[in-house]
């Protein structure tokens, strides 16, 4: 089936895309930390009727977070210091997985302290037949140990991509952090150790206040901004990126439609990942899927792969 | 999904845009509002809650962006569906929106959501706490407890006029004592310095609730763990989704981990609870 959300008698449209290895029935996913472990969400929507879910990202030990207040709100979007709270690599595989219909392609998303750590969990998830491929959480940007500092500096994410494509076979993408001055510098160091695609972005490091008690409002102090608030932000480093290496991207920022979705892959993306606004919205990502197959429709596009990187640029001077 | 017994009695909850059938201010910034919510379950559990969303799920703003919790009042169920009531006060702007929503315009629900109270056990005493917008989640608690029980419920407010609107509550038999904090009705004072009435100190064989804002339900609990009672809160932490994946609504419990107040509350049993970190 390739027509999700067609209307009886519209033209179909060939909804299929290839993230890195990773073939998906359209090119929507859901965003890791923002879709639980999937389970969640059968009350509200179909799961097949998305491309597949990531996963909440998940440590090699069970991981409790950050003392709250966790999250805010802020203009059109909010902020969160979760602290990666997770059940673990092994609860995981062996409790949650079960519970997803076989259809649904999961991706996990992984993290962890130094890239032993990552690479083991990588190691612990590459044989399980659902898991379609691995999304290494490069970017998380409140967590004291970890997160920031891979993401963030181009040699220590270079050996980070190095040992973990060495210990997984399956597809491997990397996510990246939005809180650096070259994005398009750490998608080629991606790009140069092996990486299967890339994945971005994640949130947006950021501060909100309280002026009565004239404290931050996190206990963590710091947050990551997402939302509508950051789809620029996220568009421009997609784009970035885009011209700057030949593996596929995921683009993930703000997305709430279909409209959206259609900007992520204009601007070079491959697929998309729907985040804050499954929690406006539980059934956000299958009508971002349905949203996109409407606008091929209505443009006369018989296959969403054509809108990828199909951004016109002003003739320049 | 969640595979507790009461979950399955409480039925999944549904994701749909409800029509407003009224939405009316009872005076000091209080509204109630009633929604017809297609795919409401059949069975409401004391307690719990929804994600509302002004304009609708697919609204066009994203500015607020998240839906706000508001624990249900009251529950009419009808063919395919219930009337659902809210009580709720306007604090900020989520809250000045819904009480925008007019008559036969649309409002976003995702509910029920999370785990209710349990009943006192037949024949037992409760005593129901509530301060502020608190007593929306208590009318249902407090009318099926007064079946069984004999069932105090006290109510605390700044003043007379933030009680709202008292008639469900007075036409259950149930003792009602009112506390303001400016004396303009009852007892002049805090309404956990009712605790004391009845002679109920001593009382071992009696069930606490407690629903308002914070410091009141940790005195409540402080106060029950003294007395060797068992106390049941409410909490009503900030909320993202409501439904147990953004991770961001967790309340540190005594045992050191964390809970969730959408998933696994809001009510707890108060001992549960780390009242230093919350
Ligand atoms: C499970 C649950 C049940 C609730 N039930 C009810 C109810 O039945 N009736 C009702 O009136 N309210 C209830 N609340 C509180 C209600 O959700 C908030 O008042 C509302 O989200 C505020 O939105 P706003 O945009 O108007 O205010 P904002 O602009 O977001 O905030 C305005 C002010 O309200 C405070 N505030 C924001 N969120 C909360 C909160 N969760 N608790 C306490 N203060 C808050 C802020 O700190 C700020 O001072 C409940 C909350 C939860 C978690
Ligand atoms: C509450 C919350 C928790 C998140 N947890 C994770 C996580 O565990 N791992 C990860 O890679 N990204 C995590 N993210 C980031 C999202 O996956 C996404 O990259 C980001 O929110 C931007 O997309 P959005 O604007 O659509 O939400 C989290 C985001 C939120 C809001
Ligand atoms: S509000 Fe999202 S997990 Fe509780």
């Amino acid at each position: 089936m390739t027509s999700d959300g067609a209307k009886p008698g519209a033209a179909s449209v060939d909804t299929s895309v290839n993230v890195g290895g990773i073939q998906l029935r359209n090119p929507v996913l859901t965003a890791s930390g923002t879709f639980g472990y999937g389970t969640e969400f059968a009350a509200f929507m179909d799961l097949r009727k998305i491309g597949g879910f990531v996963a909440k990202s998940l440590t090699l030990e069970p991981r409790s977070g950050n003392m709250p207040a966790r999250i805010v709100e802020t203009p059109s979007g909010m902020m969160n210091a979760i602290g990666i709270e997770n059940v673990g690599v092994e609860a995981f595989i062996h409790e949650k997985l079960p519970q997803i219909p076989e259809e649904v392609p999961v991706v996990a998303s992984v993290f962890g302290t130094d890239p032993e750590m990552y690479a083991e969990t990588c190691r612990r998830l590459s044989d399980v037949p659902q898991i379609k491929g691995l999304e290494i959480n490069a970017s998380c940007p409140h967590v004291k140990s970890g997160g920031i500092e891979f993401g963030q500096n181009p040699k220590v994410l270079a050996e980070l991509v190095r040992v973990t494509r060495k210990a997984t076979s399956i597809p491997l993408l990397i996510k990246l952090s939005p809180n650096v001055t070259s994005v398009a510098e750490m998608a080629k160091v991606c790009e140069a150790e092996g990486a299967d695609g890339i994945s971005l972005i994640n949130t947006v490091q950021a501060l909100e206040v309280n002026i009565e008690t004239r404290r931050p409002v996190l206990r963590n102090v710091l947050g990551g901004l997402s939302g509508p608030a950051i789809r620029p932000i996220a568009l421009r480093m997609v784009w970035q990126a885009a011209q700057a290496v030949k593996i596929p991207i995921c683009g993930i920022g703000g997305i709430a439609t279909g409209e959206d979705a259609v900007k992520f892959l204009l601007c070079g993306a491959t697929a998309v990942q729907v985040g804050t606004a499954n929690y406006v919205n539980p059934k956000a990502a299958q009508e971002v899927a349905e949203g996109l197959v409407a606008y091929a429709q209505a443009q006369g596009v018989s296959a969403l792969r054509d809108l990828i990187g199909a951004l016109e640029l002003p003739e320049s001077g | 999904m969640v595979a507790s017994s009461e979950a399955a009695l409480a039925g999944s909850p549904t994701r749909s845009d409800a029509e407003v059938v009224f939405n009316r201010d009872e005076g000091a910034d209080n509204w109630r509002m009633r929604l017809r919510v297609p795919g409401w379950p059949r069975q409401t559990a004391p307690g719990q809650f929804a994600m509302l969303t002004p304009g609708g799920l697919t609204k066009l703003s994203s500015d607020p962006l998240l839906p706000r919790p508001m624990a249900v009042y009251r529950v009419f169920t009808e063919a395919g569906g219930a009337e659902v009531e809210f009580l709720y006060k306007v604090v900020g702007r989520g809250t000045t929106l819904l009480s925008q929503a007019e008559a036969g315009e649309v409002v976003g629900v995702v509910g029920p959501l999370g785990q209710g109270f349990s009943l006192p056990p037949s024949k037992g005493k409760a005593v129901l706490v509530a301060g502020g917008t608190g007593v929306a989640s208590v009318y249902e608690l407090a009318a099926l407890a007064c079946e069984k029980s004999e069932v105090w419920l006290l109510m605390g407010a700044r003043s007379a006029a933030d009680l709202g609107n008292l008639e469900d509550f007075e036409a259950l038999p149930l003792n009602l004592e009112i506390a303001t904090e400016d004396g303009s009705r009852g007892h002049r004072g805090l309404v956990t310095e009712l605790m004391g009435a009845a002679g109920l100190d001593g009382e071992e064989k009696l069930t606490l609730y407690a629903c308002g804002p914070t410091p009141m339900m940790r005195a409540v609990a402080k106060l029950a763990a003294e007395r060797g009672q068992r106390c049941f809160v409410s909490l009503e932490n900030p909320m993202a989704c409501g439904f147990g994946v953004c991770l961001g609504c967790a309340a540190p419990r005594s045992d050191g981990g964390f809970s969730l107040v959408c998933r696994d509350g809001p009510v707890f049993d108060a001992c549960e609870i780390d009242w230093e970190n919350l």
